[in-house]
């Protein structure tokens, strides 16, 4: 719907010159969603549709949640145009100055960037006192240290507080701040979107959080039922909090589509698009097309708890396997949303820090895409055990495997860049050959996974599990922090101390190692996933694993003592190119201004075209200024 | 390709493969599991020993590369300076894509032969999973000794429907057999995982799992619960299942028939729906 | 926004201070309450007789309703449960003998299987129960119909299980069916145990709520 300018120019709407005047924040937020809350449960209580009371706890955390945005201020504008008073296109939040402006809801992609890296390092945080709680259990084999039915609710929250950190945690802070910079705009195309998207976040990990208080869930983050219907109501922070988090990824997804699409300044073709772009662009669209499903099966099994259907209950007509597929069919798509931007991460920061062009961008913008696509048809790999289907294996085998094809794509481009480069081995370069390391042993072992036969005896085992964590934690993880090493002067205007920054990636490197692959050996040693408690002679094979995975969470403690320190206490502002790279986000000024271009740039050049005498910069910022009108990086307008 | 490339490409190549030759060599010497207690394990094993042998060279490669450009190809002088503008090579792209792919293929095609294979038939074309319905007991299973394993929580029980479907605690099977899994369950998912037999198997509630095993040879084998079922999961261990001789497991059946004197066992059936059938009371 | 100012170090540095004092906090509180909660243990008395040890046990419909062994302040006043707690402490190679007071009606087993007792000493255990008259009974059993089990006492490794009898209806208020059985431990080492029994009332199956939480329906049974 197009609306016309109400603030500035003649107005074509007769509105009221009376405004919302209550104040709106974070604190008005939390108010409104304790008195949410109680609604909420008062009314699901007084259905008396479930004797396990699960009606009350999810009403209670929906209400919640949709008051705590009514609270931090989503609820004026529409209630303003639907009053007709006269409404401001920008929130109150971004009046506002300083670090009070963090905590309010700004329509800046620039601060939500922010916003979205402290909630992600803090859920981070939360996540990784998780593991190191699974891992003191795991010192003993019995008894347990930590009860069996405490230690599955650590080992759930454990892992669901990580996937809501892997599936948010590169498109929510680096997509949200760096896109619109890198494609030359000075907004994202929905920015109320974008704000939705991560103040859905804060809301999810808080119901998280709360599920011990209901006594937890012993489910795993696959939440597979009939398991899951028979926990207590922690199991009602699993539904809404994924939910939530299901919901800014297709909210997310939807406008980061759209921005790169349509936002793109003058001369920025598709194939002078950053590959960290491509990277967001291609896990955007996996985002928008799988969270969907997630939050569908999800609502179904709200409804088995409360409504009393059998969506999932095999005795009463139901089948588990349906909730198997709807969960995978979203969450192998899922994996990718997580690896896709850390591929476009590295990608971004190899050649700038090689000096050198990326080498085959056309066919590393394939392999992503071919990701992309190859992601929908794998999903059943999760459930060869699972009794269905049986005619189909050799397919997902086939499409399983095919998917080492653009993966091998991505490592091709990187040696490519890395061939007779002139390696200027800074902290982010040490994470990205990290990265390199750590994801090719995943890889690798994702091939011993992907075989049917071989995935019999590693189906579910400790196998599988080492597999995800290299790929995750010692994949995405580390392009994650290689990024937060690489553009934190541009977000927060302070070098990341860079002494610190080595010893980190030495210890964190060494300690990963260390603690994940003994792993597979526990796996191939008949040491399945999830288990309170293991064999007496895998004792000594534990001890070692938590010790290390100990020193781990030490170097992760390290890292987040070098953020605080540089951020807050150290008082020199990053010079604007602190890298000497090329592309455009470094050719702004540091602290950037509220407005990312004053004149819509005209991209020239490409962002890797380096030991060219005669390149051209990447782009003219003083290019011409009547593109507003055209859409282009205009004032955020209501959207 | 010009000089130095020339150079540094010879290098890496005469490293990669002195180094493969001894990372195939030390593969090789694993053992890796599950063993040979059965033709399925065999098979499992022969499949893992050969994705190792696979993988370390190209392990070896990646590695060797990575290391070799951070020392090679490092900035050296105190002004960055920039390296050569390459922005492709297309013959180099096509054969690296058509590598993998080769790989890919020879990978898919092992597997798939391994499942359709019908003395190592594990897995492929053999599931009868049904969904809420009774399940078919099979076709061509006249030959095979059937057991069925019935998940619980939180511990496997096996009926013998051959032998009356007696019941028991602990899985017995004997030596030189084709045998026929029915993995169910009476509550949620478990999966029967027989370690060194090398089967592993979904129990679904309301579906008969199908899975073949050929014991080869006799020894304890350990049954364990490979998906998340709840508190006792972790203890869902049972290491004492055995592949015996023929004669000790006719003796042990029948000790079994014994004492299952006076249990009302339901009669046997692929799947069951045990009271109460959703919500307990 | 940030500018090149004058540092001023305290107030932040008292923010990170305050900020991790509370995350601290909040950390504690969430393990001592939740993490590290765990049932006591109780260890086994000797017997009179042999090198046996004794264990006295109740088995209640609602641990409010224990006579045997009163629970006060549980979070569940109202799940079923093992009394007084489910973690117990045996010594290795004698004789353990187990008196349970069940008090809680039949619900019937899932897999019949566990109807038939298993691994004790004579294969059979002891039971003074009320008939369906309401009139005390007793004798030795060593299988009892699937439908009347009102619980079960399993420990799979050991490969001894025991089938609970369920109160008769017509038995009077307040009483209880006694089991008694006896079973010989071997070699040190922490074992588990738990009812077979469906009993975790209005959860899928009965396998919810005080079948799948530490502490009611299942255990520990450390052998030293």
């Amino acid at each position: 719907m197009a609306i016309a300018p109400i603030v500035d120019g003649p107005s074509i709407i007769q509105s009221s010159e009376r405004r919302i005047v209550v104040p709106t924040n974070i604190l008005t937020g939390i108010v409104l969603a304790v008195f949410g809350y109680w609604v909420g449960e008062q009314l699901g209580n007084s259905f008396l549709l479930n004797d396990a009371q699960n009606t009350g706890v999810l009403l209670g955390y929906s209400f919640a949640s949709i008051m705590f945005l009514v609270g931090v201020g989503f609820a004026n504008y529409p209630l303003a145009r639907l009053f007709g008073w006269r409404v401001t296109p920008q929130p109150a939040g971004d009046d506002h100055t300083g670090a009070w402006r963090y905590l309010n809801l700004s329509l800046d992609h620039k601060v939500i960037g922010v916003q979205y890296l402290v909630a992600m390092l803090m859920a981070m945080l939360f996540g990784g006192i998780g593991a190191m709680l699974i891992r003191t259990s795991l010192l003993v084999p019995d008894p347990p240290i930590v009860a069996p039915d405490k230690y599955l609710t650590l080992v759930s929250m454990h892992s669901v507080m990580m996937i809501f950190v892997a599936s948010a945690a590169i498109v929510g802070p680096f997509g949200n701040f760096f896109v619109p910079l890198m494609i030359g705009t000075n907004r994202m195309a929905f920015p109320r979107l974008e704000a939705l998207s991560f103040w859905l976040v804060p809301p999810a990990i808080v119901i998280l959080l709360a599920a011990p208080i209901f006594g937890g869930f012993q489910t795993g983050w696959t939440g597979y039922t009939p398991l899951s219907e028979q926990a207590d109501q922690g199991f009602d922070s699993y539904i809404v909090g994924f939910t939530l988090i299901g919901l800014a990824l297709v909210v997310s997804g939807v406008n980061m589509l759209t921005t790169v699409i349509r936002l793109r300044a003058p001369g920025m073709t598709w194939i002078r698009l950053p590959i960290f772009v491509w990277g967001v662009f291609s896990a955007s669209i996996l985002g928008t097309f799988a969270a969907p499903i997630l939050a569908a099966a999800l609502i179904m099994q709200g409804f088995d708890r409360t409504l009393n259907t059998t969506f999932f209950i095999s005795s009463a007509g139901g089948s588990p396997y349906l909730w198997e597929n709807l969960f995978w069919f979203f969450g192998h798509p899922e994996v990718y949303i997580f690896i896709l931007p850390a591929f476009g991460i590295i990608l971004e920061l190899l050649p700038h820090f090689a000096r050198k062009p990326l080498w085959g961008y056309r066919t590393a913008v394939v392999g992503l895409l071919g990701v992309t696509l190859l992601s929908w048809f794998v999903w059943q790999h999760h459930l060869f055990m699972s009794g269905i289907a049986p005619a189909l294996r050799p397919f997902f085998m086939f499409s399983t495997e095919m998917i080492s094809i653009p993966t091998g794509i991505v490592f091709l481009v990187a040696f490519g860049t890395l061939w007779r480069a002139r390696i200027s081995m800074s902290v982010p370069m040490l994470f990205c050959l990290g990265f390199l390391f750590n994801f090719l042993i995943g890889g690798l072992s994702g091939v011993f996974l992907s075989d049917v036969p071989s995935d019999v005896t590693l189906h579910g085992s400790y196998f599988s599990m080492a597999h995800f964590h290299f790929t995750i934690v010692g994949g995405e993880i580390f392009a994650i922090i290689a990024a937060i090493y690489y553009w934190f002067p541009k977000m927060t205007g302070r070098m990341l101390n860079q002494t610190l920054g080595k010893i980190h990636f030495w210890w964190m490197m060494i300690a990963f190692n260390m603690a994940f692959m003994p792993l597979f050996a526990a796996g191939l040693l008949d040491m399945p996933r999830r288990v309170s408690t293991y064999a007496v002679d895998l004792q000594t094979l534990n001890d070692w694993v938590s010790i290390w995975a100990f020193i781990l969470f030490a170097s992760m403690l390290f890292f987040a003592f070098n953020v605080i320190w540089s951020w807050f206490f150290t008082f020199k502002v990053a010079p604007a190119n602190p890298w000497q790279v090329r592309s455009i986000e470094w050719m702004l000024p540091t602290p950037l201004g509220r407005r990312n271009f004053e004149k819509i740039p005209v991209f020239t050049g490409s962002p890797y075209d380096y030991g060219n005498p005669g390149a051209k910069p990447v782009a003219d910022l003083g290019g011409p200024s009547d593109l507003g009108r055209r859409g282009f990086g205009a004032e955020p307008v209501p959207s | 390709m010009n000089r130095t490339d020339r150079t540094h490409a010879l290098r890496l190549l005469v490293a990669w493969a002195v180094l493969s030759v001894i990372g195939v060599f030390i593969a090789l010497q694993v053992h890796l599991p599950p063993g040979d207690q059965s033709t399925q394990s065999v098979d499992e094993t022969s499949l893992l020993d050969l994705m190792l042998v696979i993988s370390t060279p190209v392990f070896i490669g990646v590695v060797l590369f990575i290391l070799y450009s951070a020392f090679a190809f490092r900035q050296t002088g105190a002004v960055l300076e920039d390296g050569p503008p390459n922005h492709g090579n297309f013959r180099l792209q096509v054969a690296w894509v058509a590598i993998t792919a080769v790989i890919v293929l020879l990978l898919a095609v092992i597997g798939i032969s391994g499942l359709s294979n019908s003395a190592a038939a594990t897995t492929f074309a053999s599931s009868q999973a049904t969904l809420g319905t009774v399940g078919s007991a099979g076709t061509a299973s006249g030959h095979r000794l059937q057991v069925q394993v019935i998940g619980q929580q939180w511990w496997f029980t096996y009926r013998y429907p051959d032998f009356g479907g007696v019941e028991s605690a602990h899985l017995m099977l004997p030596v030189d057999t084709n045998i026929e899994f029915h993995v169910t369950s009476t509550d949620v998912l478990h999966s029967f995982w027989a370690y060194q037999l090398g089967v592993k198997a979904d129990a679904n509630p309301g579906v008969d799992n199908i899975t073949y095993v050929s014991t080869v040879n006799t020894g304890s084998f350990e049954v364990r619960c490979a998906e998340l079922c709840g508190i006792w999961h972790g203890h869902m261990a049972d290491p004492n299942g055995q592949v015996v001789s023929q004669a000790d497991f006719a003796t042990w059946i029948a000790q079994v028939q014994k004492d299952d004197v006076g249990i009302s066992l339901p009669p046997y059936s692929p799947i069951y729906f045990p009271h109460p059938p959703v919500k307990g009371s | 926004m940030v500018v090149d100012r004058t540092p001023r170090v305290g107030g932040r540095l008292a923010i990170v201070v305050l900020g991790l004092a509370a995350l601290l906090a909040l950390l504690t509180g969430f393990l001592v309450t939740f993490v590290f909660h765990f049932p006591t243990t109780l260890t086994a008395q000797p017997t009179t007789v042999g090198n046996g040890v004794s264990i006295h046990l109740e088995t209640v419909a609602a641990v409010q309703d224990a006579i045997a062994f009163p629970r006060p302040n549980d979070p569940h006043p109202d799940w079923v449960s093992y009394l007084p707690t489910t973690i117990f402490k045996v010594p290795a190679n004698s004789v353990v003998t187990i008196s349970i007071d069940q008090e809680d009606g039949a619900s019937g087993l899932r897999n019949p299987y566990w109807s038939k007792a298993q691994g004790i000493i004579g294969g059979s255990f002891h039971m003074s129960y009320f008939d369906d008259n309401g009139a005390p009974q007793a004798g030795d059993f060593s299988v009892i119909d699937p439908t009347t089990l009102a619980h079960s006492f399993g420990i799979p490794d050991l490969g001894v299980f025991v089938p609970l009898q369920g109160i008769a209806d017509a038995a009077p208020a307040g009483s209880h069916n006694e089991i008694t059985f006896s079973f010989k431990t071997g070699k040190a080492g922490i074992f588990r145990w738990q009812c077979f029994v469906p009993c975790g009332a209005g959860s899928i199956y009965g396998n919810g709520n005080a079948m799948s939480t530490f502490g009611y329906m299942s255990g520990l049974l450390v052998v030293q």
